[in-house]
């Protein structure tokens, strides 16, 4: 039970510090109610005069999956290059084929074009292409019911 | 002070030769060749110009999962040869029981392949990853099959989950697929959480988390305080009971079936229970067989309260993949009770149950991705008033599938259902048998209600070809969405084409018919697979 005493101390002290956490902005805090101004996203800067275009670029999010991959190659590459020589030829090819999937993600990616900078040319449609067709629908009933019009 | 052995332990190792663990390929095989064709298929893709074409992605689906099926068969006879082993140091194990979960799983993965195939052709998707996503998911179920460590199991579950909640969310189109994805994702996030604190507490308590070795421990030792360990076996149980659907447990089951492609769904329902219930019935029954005394009443109590809850909740239900969602919960509780027998005999039905019910279900969300139309959105009872008339074949098809699923005489439904009832009275608990009887009973209503409705004629249907759009048009407001997208699609097409109902798709019909075949075939001469099940025990057998 003694092995345990740390686990309880530090669970004790976790407690402890968001409960003074809590009670000390309590405490501190000045007691004015936030104002328009404060609780707006910006304190300083331009005031926001409308809404946020809804649709905005994902690149970022492949930029960021792209560092993903490789950061997880490296996390595993390096444990296996400090007893590489342990490992024999055994660990070279298991190594190898592991850098081979992580370098199929990253074909997979260059694919749907996370290289692509600029204007978006190559992406790849994930859902059908938005026309009219496929955006507006055609109530049974309506004028073009019947007329023989797929309606999805 | 503890530190001080295991850090001088470890520096040996370092400097010293590292004694690599004998690997016989042939008990992961079947796992390689999945994992391998879904890199070689993604790879493919990746280099072309265009996306790989939708039949060329199922085409060698298909083929890796026949491989892998037939590796599977191979190391059958290699376990009916030369016995169950336990390989790569321990990690995994080739018995049975783990080609049994093999061959279900691979089955599953074909048959949804080629339904899948259909789906994505009807919303136009492109590109490989809906079947790519399906084969990693798959040989995650197989790697919870195979497990003989805690830690392979975790690593199995994350493997099968991690890819099922793209899929979940593969349906771009529907803002439920997304929720459904979401909902999923941080249940099932929370629930391997809560796994792996089990794995901790259980390791704390026996020092490995190592199947057998854990079984060793058990019956070397007897622990004074078993505090730790009781609550490492309960929180175990809620991991598994989170992707097995069972009550408690079982609140993301109906929204993610709901939201979830519908393919997607039935494989769902059939591989992610596979792979729960397979991991979950070699730790309870195997490792923690000497703890039954412990864990086996409040399986009683999770069987009892799952067969009653899936079974009662789904009769209220007017959307038919809800229903079927409750219903799969109903099924978790019958399958529950194989692993409350605790005998070889429980484990045997459970198996059997899992095998025949991933072919019922994988069937059934066949024929409702089929009848839901484009889009995927007509989920509403109502949708099915008149089925029969508009497309027979696929009406009959569900209509065994269901039969299946209630549990009639000459399908294997009947034979499964029988098996886990007569191994849960063997096993002692008479009570938990008759609440699965009764349960069955009510569940046969709401199968037989789809049934009844298919084949009562559409409201105001005067069987003129004119008229069709128009009783389509008033039966289906009740499925409570404004977007009539189907349905103006069935009318307009009844018009064009006189009547005859749009052609089922060909991947579609394959796989609907495969799934009828074997859930017939197998009900009206039942042996094989009975033999199948009665082989495949575990390498630790109870």
């Amino acid at each position: 039970m003694k092995d345990y005493l740390p686990i309880f101390v530090l669970l004790v002290l976790g407690f402890l510090f968001a409960a003074l956490s809590l009670v000390a902005s309590k405490l501190l805090a000045p007691r004015r109610r936030p104002t328009s101004a404060k609780i707006a996203p910006y304190e300083c800067g331009i005031v926001p005069d409308r809404e946020q275009p809804q649709r905005f670029p994902v690149r970022f999010y492949l930029v960021a999956m792209i560092f993903i991959i490789f950061d997880i190659e490296i996390v595993f590459l390096y444990p296996w290059a400090v007893i590489f020589r342990q490992l024999q030829t055994f660990g070279l090819v298991e190594v190898l084929v592991f850098a081979g999937v992580v370098f199929v993600s990253f074909l997979y990616l260059v694919s749907n074009g996370a290289l692509d900078w600029g204007p978006a040319k190559r992406l790849r449609p994930a859902a059908p292409q938005r026309t009219a067709r496929t955006t507006i629908t055609r109530v049974p009933g309506g004028p073009s019911a019947g007329s023989g019009h797929e309606a999805a | 002070m503890n530190l001080l052995p295991s850090l001088a332990g470890m520096a040996a190792a370092v400097t010293g030769h590292l004694a690599l663990p004998h690997i016989d390929y042939l008990s992961i095989l079947p796992i390689m060749i999945m994992l391998g064709g879904a890199v070689a298929i993604i790879g493919w893709s990746s280099l072309l110009r265009r996306p790989l074409d939708v039949t060329w992605v199922t085409s060698l689906t298909v083929l890796t999962a026949t491989a892998a099926l037939t590796m599977s068969l191979f190391q059958w006879y290699s376990v009916l040869h030369s016995g169950a082993h336990t390989h790569i140091d321990g990690a995994v194990v080739m018995d049975g029981f783990s080609v049994l979960v093999s061959v279900l799983v691979t089955c599953a993965t074909f048959v949804s392949a080629v339904v899948g195939d259909s789906w994505l052709r009807r919303e136009d998707v492109r590109g490989p990853e809906y079947h790519v996503l399906m084969l990693v998911s798959a040989s995650g179920a197989m790697t919870m099959g195979v497990a003989n460590d805690l830690i392979v199991v975790f690593l199995g579950l994350e493997i099968l989950s991690i890819a099922l909640y793209v899929l979940a969310a593969f349906n771009p189109r529907r803002a439920e697929s997304g929720e459904a994805a979401l909902k999923y994702f941080v249940l099932g996030a929370f629930s391997s959480a809560v796994f792996v604190y089990g794995i901790a507490l259980v390791y704390g308590a026996t020092g490995t988390s190592n199947l057998p070795q854990i079984a060793d421990f058990l019956a070397r030792n007897v622990a004074l305080h078993d505090g730790l360990l009781l609550a490492g076996l309960a929180l175990l149980l809620v991991g598994f009971g989170f992707k097995i659907a069972a009550v408690p447990f079982h609140l993301w089951t109906p929204d993610v079936y709901q939201g979830s492609p519908t393919p997607v769904t039935g494989f769902m329902a059939a591989v992610a229970k596979a792979g729960g219930f397979a991991a979950l019935l070699r730790v309870f029954v195997s490792s923690f067989h000497l703890l039954r005394a412990d864990w086996q009443p409040p399986v009683w109590v999770l069987a009892c309260i799952t067969l009653v809850l899936g079974a009662v909740v789904a009769l209220l239900q007017q959307d038919i993949k809800r229903m079927l969602a409750y219903s799969s919960i109903n099924h978790a509780g019958f399958i529950l009770l194989g692993l409350q027998a605790a005998t070889a005999r429980g484990v045997e039905a459970s198996l059997y149950y899992l095998f025949v019910y991933s072919f019922m279900v994988i069937g059934t969300f066949g024929v409702i991705s089929v009848v839901a139309g484009r889009g995927d959105r007509d989920h509403g009872l109502e949708t099915y008033r008149g089925l029969a008339s508009r497309q027979p074949w696929l009406a009959g098809a569900l209509v065994v599938l269901l039969l299946a699923q209630a549990g009639v005489p000459f399908t294997t439904g009947f034979v499964a259902k029988l098996e886990v009832v007569t191994a849960a009275v063997h096993g002692g608990s008479t009570a938990l048998a008759v609440v699965a009887m009764v349960t069955a009973a009510i569940a046969a209503f709401f199968y037989l209600r789809v049934g009844v409705l298919m084949y009562t004629p559409a409201q105001n249907g005067t069987g003129e070809d004119g008229d069709m759009a128009a009783a389509l048009g008033g039966a289906a407001p009740s499925s409570d969405d404004p977007v009539l997208v189907g349905v103006g699609e069935a009318g307009s097409i009844t018009v064009g084409a006189l009547g005859s109902a749009p052609p089922v798709p060909a991947g579609a019909a394959f796989g609907i018919a495969l799934c009828v075949v074997v859930t017939v075939v197998f009900g009206i001469w039942p042996q094989p697979l009975t033999a199948f099940a009665h082989h495949a025990t575990l390498v630790l057998a109870p």
